[in-house]
C-alpha cells in the first residue's frame, strides 16, 4: 500500500521539514524548539549516579528502593495505595513505558482515544501495536474537553484514552471536571486509562497536577506512565515507570524484558537519591520554571503575540500567531529562524484528527522553556532586534 | 502532516525519530515491515480517524455501544510468563545457592571506561542523545567492525544505537518482520528471540542444534530455508551451547540465504569471548552485507550488563525500518553511557587479550569442577557457558535437577529447556556459567563435587 503514495507527498513534506532543521542548525539559532534543558541537572543527582558507577552497581538491576519510593509518593500526592513489590515496572524512560504499556494491553483493531493536538509518538505506538488511534480535538483557545464530542468518539472497539496531563504541546492541566468526565467515560465503557505524567511536578498558579487514577474507580483501570526525565533534568538517562493494576503491570513487565530487559543500573540508583529529594527541591522546581513560563509570555507579547491561553503546566507555550500575520507555522519558524535566529517547533505536526477551523492547524507555534536564563535573554533580545516600528515583528 | 525537525531531537518535537525526516528509499519501505509502513501512512494522511471507516462504522462511532468489552491483556501475551531467570535467581536467594545460571558477573567493568562515564555526567552530558547514538558512538562502532571484519560502514546511516542488544532484537523483529513472516532460529536459543518474534505475529521454525557437537544439521536446513523464508536468526557464539559458527556453516547459510532472499539478523554480543575458534561475522561473507543486521554491546565485553548499550549495523534499508521501530520502543539510549562506550571500543589489543586470557582460567576451573562432580560435559568454543548433561544424577528432566541442585547442592544452573519450542528436546542439558570471580567459581565446584549424588 505504501507504495501508492504519491512521490510528491512524500517528498514535499520531508523536505520543508528537513529544511527546517537544517536551516536553524546553519544558523546557529537558540533553541526554543526542542523540550529537554539546557541548564546542568541537580548535583545531588549526578553525584549519585557517580557513586553508584565507583560502588560497582553496573550489572543488570531491579532497584526496589525506586519502587518503594514511589509507592510512598503515590500515596502522599495522589492517595493511592500501590503495592511496591507487584504493581511497578521499571522502563527506559517514559518512552519504553508506554510503549510497554500499548504492547501488552493493544490488540489488532482496538481502538485508543487520544486528545488532539498530542505528542506524535503515542499515535505510532498504538498504530506499532495494530491498534486505531482515534483523535478526539480539545477545542481552542484554551483546549477545552468537549464532553460530548468525547462521549461519541467510544465505539465497541475502544481499549483504552490516552491521557497527558500537564499536556504537550499546549500546557494544559486538565481540570478536576475534566478528569470527572474522562473517568465516568472509562468507567462506563470499561476501558482502560494510560497515563502520561512526566510534567507532573511542573504545574504553576497553584494549580495542583491531580493523577486520573486517584478519581473513584480508576485505580483498577489506569496505567500510569511518568519518568525522572522533566522533574531531575535527566532526559538522557532513561530512567521512567509504569504504575498499574497488579496483573496489568505484570503483563508490562513482561514485555518491557523483552524489550531491554531493564533500565540502565548506575542511574536506576541515582533515582532513588532524586526521588527522595527534599519538598524544598520540588518547590523550586516549580518555581523556576514558573518565572520562566512568565518571561517567555512577556517575550511573545513583547512582539506581538497575543497569547490567549497561559501554560498551566509543562515546559511549553503553544503560541498562536496574531490574525494579522498571514503566515503559515511553517514559514513563521523559517523566518525566526533566519532573521531572529530563534527556533520553535511548527504546531502542525501536534494536530492528527479534525479541528474545527481547518486553519487553525497551521497557526501554532511551540515554544520551550526548559532553558536557562542566558539562553531565554538571549533569545528575547534577538526577538527585539527584528520589531519594527509597530512593536511587532517585521516579518 | 508535516512534522518538524530540529537539532538534537527531542521526543516533544518527535521530529528526529520522525519517518519524514528523511524520504527512504523504495527498498527501504520495501523491507521495513509494514505496522512500520502503517505509521509513516498514517502521519501522511489528510484523512483524519474517518480514514477506512465504512458508514455503519461511522455511524456507530455515534451511539454509545450497549456492550462495552471486558477488560483484557493483548493476546500476543499469552505465552509469555516470567522468565525462567528470574524464578531461578528466587529460588537461589531463598536457599543462599551460588549462582552460576543468570548470566552477568560478579565482578565489574574496567575503571577506564567507569571513568568515563562519570566524567560524562560532570560534563553535563546528561540530555536526550541523537535518537540513533552519540555521533562519537556510531563513530567508534563503525571503527571498531571495520577493526574486527574490514568491512567500512557509514556510522550515519548503517549504524544505531540501542538499550542493549535486547533492544536491538526487538528492534529488528518488530521493525523488519510482519505478522505470518516464516523465521528460522536455532534451538537451542536465547529465549527473548522468540519471545519478540511472538510480538511481530511471525512463524517461527526452529532447527535444533544437537550435542555433543552442536553441528547445522545440513539436510534439515536445505529444506528448511525455501523461498517463503523471510529471515534467519543466527547467536554465535552461540548461548547457551558455546558453539561458534564455522565458516563451512556459515557460507552453506549464506548461500540458501542469496539464492531464496532471506535476511540474517545474527546476535554476537560475546564475539569477543571466541575461545577455541574464530569468530566470524556473517556481514563479512560475499554477497551477505545488504541482507545482514549485525547486531552486539558493550555489555559482556566490557562487564557492564546493567548500563544498556547494544547497536545494530546494517545497509539503509534495512537501518530504516529498525531506527523506526527503536524510536517508538525507547526514542534513545542512555547519553553518558554512550560517551563512555565509545571509549571502551577504543580500547587496545591488550584489553581483549586480558579478558579472554582471564575468562578462560575461570573456564578451566568450572569444566574441571564440573567433569569431576560427574557432567557429561560438552565443549564449549565461545561465550562465558558450558552446557552439560545432568541425566548421570538420574532426575528426570532438567528443572527437576536444577531445583535439586539449588536445594541440596547450593547452586544455580539454568534449565535449557526454556530456549527450544519444544521443552522435551531441552530436557537433558542445563547451562552453566563462568562469569564470576575465581573463588565463587572454586566454592561452586567444591560444593557440586561434594554434595552431588547420583538418585
Amino acid at each position: 500500500m505504501e507504495r501508492k503514495l504519491s512521490k510528491a507527498s512524500r517528498s514535499l513534506t520531508s523536505s520543508a521539514i528537513q529544511e527546517l532543521s537544517h536551516l536553524a542548525q546553519r544558523c546557529g539559532a537558540i533553541n526554543l524548539a526542542e523540550g529537554f534543558p539546557d541548564f546542568p541537572a541537580p548535583p545531588h543527582i549526578k553525584r549519585a549516579a557517580v557513586a553508584a558507577i565507583n560502588a560497582d552497581l553496573n550489572q543488570y538491576r531491579h532497584v526496589q528502593g525506586i519502587c518503594d519510593q514511589l509507592a510512598v509518593m503515590m500515596k502522599q500526592n495522589h492517595g493511592l495505595d500501590v503495592n511496591a513489590l507487584t504493581d511497578f515496572v521499571i522502563c527506559c524512560g517514559q518512552s519504553e513505558a508506554f510503549a510497554a504499556t500499548i504492547l501488552a494491553t493493544i490488540d489488532q483493531g482496538d481502538e485508543v482515544l487520544l486528545f488532539d493536538p498530542a505528542y506524535e509518538t503515542y499515535e505510532s505506538c498504538i498504530i506499532l501495536a495494530g491498534g486505531i488511534p482515534v483523535n478526539v480535538p480539545l477545542e481552542p483557545p484554551h483546549w477545552t474537553l468537549n464532553v460530548d464530542k468525547f462521549m461519541k468518539s467510544f465505539t465497541s472497539r475502544t481499549k483504552a484514552v490516552v491521557l497527558n496531563s500537564p499536556h504537550n504541546p499546549t500546557g494544559k492541566v486538565f481540570s478536576k471536571e475534566e478528569l470527572e468526565a474522562i473517568a465516568a467515560a472509562c468507567c462506563q465503557m470499561d476501558c482502560l486509562a494510560i497515563t502520561d505524567e512526566v510534567y507532573e511536578y511542573i504545574t504553576f498558579d497553584l494549580q495542583k497536577h491531580i493523577s486520573l487514577a486517584s478519581l473513584p474507580k480508576m485505580q483498577e483501570r489506569t496505567i500510569i506512565t511518568s519518568s525522572l526525565s522533566k522533574t531531575f533534568s535527566v532526559t538522557g538517562w532513561r530512567i521512567g515507570w509504569a504504575c498499574a493494576p497488579t496483573t496489568i503491570a505484570s503483563a508490562i513487565k513482561n514485555i518491557h524484558v523483552r524489550i531491554t530487559d531493564s533500565a540502565p543500573s548506575p542511574f536506576q540508583e541515582a533515582a532513588l537519591a532524586a526521588l527522595q529529594s527534599p519538598p524544598g527541591y520540588f518547590k523550586s522546581l516549580k518555581a523556576e520554571y514558573e518565572a520562566r513560563r512568565d518571561f517567555v509570555i512577556q517575550m511573545l507579547s513583547d512582539v506581538g503575540f497575543q497569547i490567549s491561553f497561559k501554560p498551566q503546566g509543562s515546559a511549553f507555550v503553544f503560541a498562536e500567531l496574531p490574525k494579522n500575520w498571514l503566515v503559515s507555522d511553517i514559514e513563521f519558524v523559517k523566518v525566526l529562524i533566519e532573521k531572529a535566529g530563534v527556533a520553535a517547533v511548527p504546531g502542525c505536526g501536534f494536530f492528527h484528527g479534525d479541528i474545527d477551523d481547518q486553519n487553525l492547524r497551521t497557526r501554532y507555534v511551540r515554544f520551550a522553556f526548559c532553558k536557562g536564563s542566558d539562553t531565554l535573554n538571549a533569545a528575547a533580545r534577538k526577538l527585539q532586534d527584528i520589531v519594527g516600528s509597530t512593536g511587532h515583528l517585521q516579518l | 502532516m508535516l512534522l518538524p525537525s530540529v537539532i538534537n531531537a527531542s521526543p516533544s518535537a518527535t521530529c528526529e525519530t520522525m519517518l519524514l525526516r528523511s524520504s527512504p528509499s523504495s527498498s527501504a519501505f520495501r523491507y521495513a515491515a509494514r505496522r512500520i509502513s502503517a505509521v509513516r501512512m498514517a502521519a501522511t494522511s489528510t484523512a483524519s480517524e474517518e480514514k477506512g471507516a465504512s458508514s455503519v462504522e461511522k455511524e456507530q462511532r455515534n451511539q454509545l455501544p450497549s456492550n462495552p468489552p471486558p477488560l483484557q491483556v493483548a493476546k500476543r501475551l499469552e505465552k509469555f510468563k516470567t522468565t525462567i531467570f528470574t524464578q531461578m535467581s528466587m529460588l537461589a536467594i531463598k536457599h543462599g545457592a551460588i549462582n552460576l545460571g543468570q548470566g552477568f558477573p560478579n565482578f565489574d567493568g574496567p575503571e577506564f571506561v567507569k571513568e568515563a562515564a562519570i566524567q560524562a555526567i560532570k560534563e553535563g552530558k546528561n540530555q536526550y542523545a541523537r535518537g540513533y547514538g552519540v555521533p562519537e558512538l556510531n563513530s567508534a562502532i563503525a571503527a571498531r567492525f571495520k577493526k574486527d571484519t574490514g568491512l567500512e560502514v557509514d556510522p550515519e546511516k548503517e549504524v544505531t544505537v540501542t538499550s542493549g542488544c535486547t533492544e536491538a532484537i526487538a528492534a529488528t523483529m518488530l521493525g523488519l518482520i510482519n505478522p505470518g513472516d516464516e523465521v528460522i532460529i536455532f534451538a537451542p536459543f536465547y529465549d527473548s528471540y522468540e519471545a519478540t518474534l511472538s510480538m511481530a505475529g511471525a512463524k517461527i521454525k526452529s532447527i535444533t542444534l544437537h550435542p555433543p557437537d552442536f553441528a547445522v544439521p545440513v539436510d534439515e536446513l536445505k529444506s528448511a530455508i525455501t523461498k517463503d523464508t523471510r529471515a534467519i536468526m543466527i547467536n554465535t557464539p552461540h548461548n547457551p551451547t558455546g558453539k561458534m559458527f564455522s565458516r563451512e556453516e556459515l557460507e552453506l547459510i549464506a548461500s540458501l540465504c542469496i539464492e531464496n532472499d532471506v535476511l540474517v539478523f545474527t546476535d554476537e554480543v560475546y564475539d569477543k569471548l571466541a575461545f577455541e575458534a574464530e569468530h566470524i561475522c556473517m556481514a563479512s561473507l560475499p554477497g551477505m552485507y545488504e541482507r545482514t543486521v549485525t547486531m552486539n554491546s558493550i555489555g559482556k565485553t566490557f562487564s557492564l550488563t546493567g548500563w544498556k548499550i547494544g547497536w545494530a549495523i546494517a545497509p539503509p534499508h534495512l537501518t530504516w525500518g529498525f531506527r523506526q521501530a527503536h524510536s517508538f520502543l525507547t526514542f534513545a539510549t542512555s547519553t553518558p553511557m554512550q560517551w563512555a562506550a565509545s571509549v571502551a571500543l577504543k580500547a587496545p589489543d591488550t584489553y581483549f587479550e586480558e579478558l579472554k586470557r582471564d575468562y578462560l582460567m575461570k573456564k578451566e576451573i568450572l569444566v574441571e569442577g564440573l567433569k569431576a562432580a560427574g557432567f557429561i560435559v560438552y565443549p564449549s568454543s565461545g561465550t562465558y557457558f558450558v552446557v552439560v548433561d545432568h541425566t548421570p544424577f538420574g532426575y528426570e528432566n532438567d528443572v527437576a535437577f536444577c531445583e535439586y541442585l539449588i536445594r541440596e547442592v547450593g547452586v544455580v544452573a539454568i534449565p535449557t529447556s526454556v530456549f527450544y519450542l519444544d521443552p522435551e528436546e531441552g530436557k537433558n542439558l542445563v547451562r552453566f556459567t563462568f562469569c564470576k570471580d575465581e573463588d565463587t567459581l572454586r566454592a561452586a565446584v567444591k560444593r557440586m563435587k561434594e554434595r552431588l549424588h547420583k538418585r
